[in-house]
């Protein structure tokens, strides 16, 4: 109704229904997700420079954490730019080259950690993931780990800033999707099924990584596998990606009812877990209820793409995390 | 309405012959290509399987260096299949146990001190080569003779762990070459040919097994492409698969077209060891072929799309493409996309140009390597730029990858692993 409105008043954004949905995706979503995470990077980095002792700067680590899981399933634009996304937060990484590199410069040349220096420097000994190690060691680390906080934390909020600041270009894209001279998305439907597929994308990376991951098989759990395991935030992670791809989903599409009870049901169930680092899935009984929210999450995304797809005319893309 | 028909009709034909294609002619053509580039991957195996056993049987530099140039030359028509990968489920299920990477080349021979434990694979230092008995959860193993069963029941993917890739080319090109240790440096893996020697010749210690494990791998390899062949074939399930329901055919064609393009082979494979400036992470890491592997992807891509494949004895395998399908129905869209594949295979042409004039790729990923890195990076960007046209296509033939969503997706091919 309200669409009919705006295309009645004639409205240049609105004159497509799919430029409404698009718009409240961005603007609602995206836009104020990266600004956030820009803020909450800036204000990690400056923690540190005041007091780079791991109890200062954890608060402030974990807050910019929680930015990032709002934007974290969007992988185009800005962020797949130099690498940053795989920078920012460089997970799973099974053969532990973010360990072996931090090594090298926790014991190495200081001038490695100057900033131009630190942005070439290998993408698993940067971002959130980097400082996790930093902050949670599981065992001493060699040498003084202050210069390497506070290089990190600093190189964090660098990419975080460019993010921020090149995505109003990018929003402009995809908002002008349809209009002449815009090469990247042809029509509105276009840019409206490149947000969809980044919705989808983002359940099924839930279910493969996150989840997937610490479950192994009922006969061969991975519990030492939980994303973030060692600061305790495997099952907030979950909760707060659901959270972002429900507002997300929600945006784009208010009309498929189907998949918001489907996402609701997933949150409810990965919110009473009450197992912070998936640390039960090591016993049956837990296993289990891990699995559960598992299930909940894939039936969320069969939802998203049996009802919102031809809800909102698109197609599922192909998404950057295809492959093995 | 009718006006408007006879109207499109006139401008399509006009176009020349791409109306008389058929989806049914389509995918009849795709699956023929697909017989022939896995009869050509058969036939180039069974040659690296006679040479490594000339390798094994007279072990010299000769017959070494020998058994090395078969194995380069069997990647050519391989890699131009793995676009026939990810539509197929009944492809993907069989592609790991020849073409399976990153591995941790420790589980099956000899490696330098350096390479470390891996955090995930407690087996990743096993040297089965070394160990003729083991324990494996739980149970003991007897490796006493190192057969293609064994290698195929028992060491692949062995606990679990998909990086004990313990058979296909990977785990061939790792016992003709060994661990390239040059780092970003010149140079590939340099292992002696007395690694064959067999008697007080032998180097490094086990070369009656580990001329055992070759032979056994390279047997277990033409057997895995004897059965892929007959599969494409008339009559076989991958082919049915295909041309039962040419709808079905078509939207495997294309996804396998974009699965490969951009989360794979632009992701995984290339953007991945950019940004992480390491050495290993190349698919050909040992032999340093990989600016061969990643081109004959990019070829095999855009083979699927115009419906020709030219075999290793230089015939060409031609027929109805979903080159004329998309141009019958949107030619704006068919020439954007023969223009892309174009663009996408000459940037990684460009890579291949430079590492045959002498900078390897696993040198193009050192850090501040700005030049290497651009032109990687180049070739990522076209191979991401190809995939919305690729969608573009889909849409254009009215075809839906929703419709086959749901159960275990055709586009995550790591579902279909788990």
């Amino acid at each position: 109704m309200i669409r009919f409105t705006a295309l009645a008043l004639g409205f240049g954004l609105t004159a497509f229904p799919a430029l409404a949905d698009l718009k409240q995706a961005v603007e609602g979503q995206l836009t104020p997700g990266y600004a956030a995470f820009a803020k909450a990077s800036a204000d990690l980095a400056a923690v540190a420079q005041m007091d780079c002792t791991p109890e200062a700067v954890r608060p402030a680590w974990n807050a910019a954490y929680d930015a990032w899981l709002s934007v974290s399933f969007y992988h185009l634009g800005p962020v797949e730019e130099d690498g940053r996304a795989l920078a920012i937060h460089f997970w799973p990484d099974p053969k532990g080259l973010g360990a072996k590199a931090q090594r090298a410069l926790l014991t190495g040349d200081a001038a490695a950690l100057e900033p131009a220096a630190f942005a070439d420097q290998s993408v698993a000994a940067r971002g959130l993931m980097g400082l996790e190690r930093l902050l949670y060691p599981e065992a001493p680390l060699e040498g003084d780990a202050c210069p390497l906080i506070r290089a990190t934390a600093t190189d964090l909020a660098r990419m975080a800033a460019e993010v921020n600041a090149a995505w109003p270009g990018y929003a402009a894209t995809l908002m002008t999707a349809g209009e002449p001279g815009n090469a990247a998305f042809l029509t509105p439907q276009e840019a409206l099924q490149a947000l969809f597929t980044q919705g989808a994308s983002g359940l099924e990376a839930i279910v493969d990584q996150q989840l997937g991951r610490p479950l192994g098989s009922f006969d061969k759990p991975h519990p030492e596998r939980a994303e973030s395991r060692v600061s305790g935030r495997s099952q907030r992670n979950v909760v707060l990606m659901l959270q972002a791809l429900r507002g997300f989903a929600a945006a784009l599409d208010d009309k498929s009812p189907l998949t918001m009870v489907a996402m609701d049901r997933a949150i409810g169930l990965a919110e009473k877990l009450d197992d912070p680092a998936f640390a039960s899935v090591g016993e049956p009984q837990g296993h289990l209820r891990v699995e559960i929210v598992q299930q909940a999450v894939k039936a969320a995304r069969d939802a998203m793409i049996a009802e919102m797809a031809p809800a909102l005319g698109v197609d599922l893309g192909f998404n950057s995390q295809d492959g093995d | 309405m009718k006006r408007l028909s006879t109207v499109f009709l006139l401008t399509t034909s006009l176009a020349g012959p791409a109306l008389a294609a058929e989806p049914a002619d389509v995918v009849r053509n795709y699956a023929d290509i697909a017989e022939a580039v896995y009869g050509d991957s058969l036939t180039t195996a069974q040659t690296l399987r006679v040479a490594v056993g000339t390798l094994i049987a007279q072990p010299s530099e000769e017959s070494l260096l020998a058994a090395r140039k078969a194995w380069l030359a069997a990647r050519v028509p391989y890699q131009q299949s793995e676009a026939y990968r990810f539509g197929n489920p009944l492809v993907d299920d069989w592609e790991g146990k020849v073409n399976a990477w990153p591995l941790d080349e420790g589980f099956i021979d000899y490696v330098d001190p350096s390479y470390g434990q891996s955090e995930e694979n407690d087996l990743a230092t096993l040297n089965v080569i070394a160990t003729p008995h083991f324990m494996l959860s739980g149970k003991e193993v007897d490796a006493t003779t190192i057969t293609p069963a064994l290698i195929a029941d028992t060491l692949f993917e062995a606990g679990g762990i998909e990086a004990n890739v313990a058979s296909g080319y990977h785990a061939i090109e790792f016992l003709l070459w060994g661990q390239d240790l040059n780092g970003t440096g010149p140079g590939a893996g340099n292992r002696p040919w007395t690694d064959y020697a067999q008697g007080a010749d032998c180097t490094n210690g086990n070369c009656d097994r580990r001329a055992q494990y070759l032979l056994a791998a390279s047997d277990l390899l033409v057997s895995d492409l004897q059965e892929m062949t007959a599969d494409w074939a008339e009559g076989g399930a991958a082919r049915a698969h295909v041309t039962g329901d040419p709808q079905v055919g078509l939207l495997a064609m294309l996804t396998g077209m974009g699965s490969l393009s951009y989360g794979e082979l632009a992701g995984q494979r290339m953007k991945l060891g950019v940004m992480l400036n390491d050495p290993e992470e190349e698919h050909d890491c040992f032999s340093d072929n990989t600016y061969n592997s990643n081109y004959y992807d990019g070829v095999g891509i855009r083979n699927v799309y115009l419906g020709s494949y030219t075999r290793i004895d230089g015939s060409v395998v031609k027929g109805a493409s979903l080159s004329d399908l998309v141009a019958a129905k949107d030619p704006s869209v068919d020439t954007e996309m023969k223009a892309r594949l174009d663009a996408s295979v000459a940037a990684l042409l460009a890579v291949k140009t430079r590492a045959e004039a002498g900078e390897a790729y696993d040198q193009m990923l050192a850090p501040g390597n700005k030049e290497g890195e651009m032109l990687i990076l180049t070739a990522v960007k076209a191979l991401v730029d190809q995939t919305p046209v690729i969608e573009r296509s889909i849409a254009a033939l009215g075809l839906s990858k929703t419709a086959f969503e749901g159960s275990d997706s055709l586009d995550n091919p790591g579902a279909v692993f788990q």
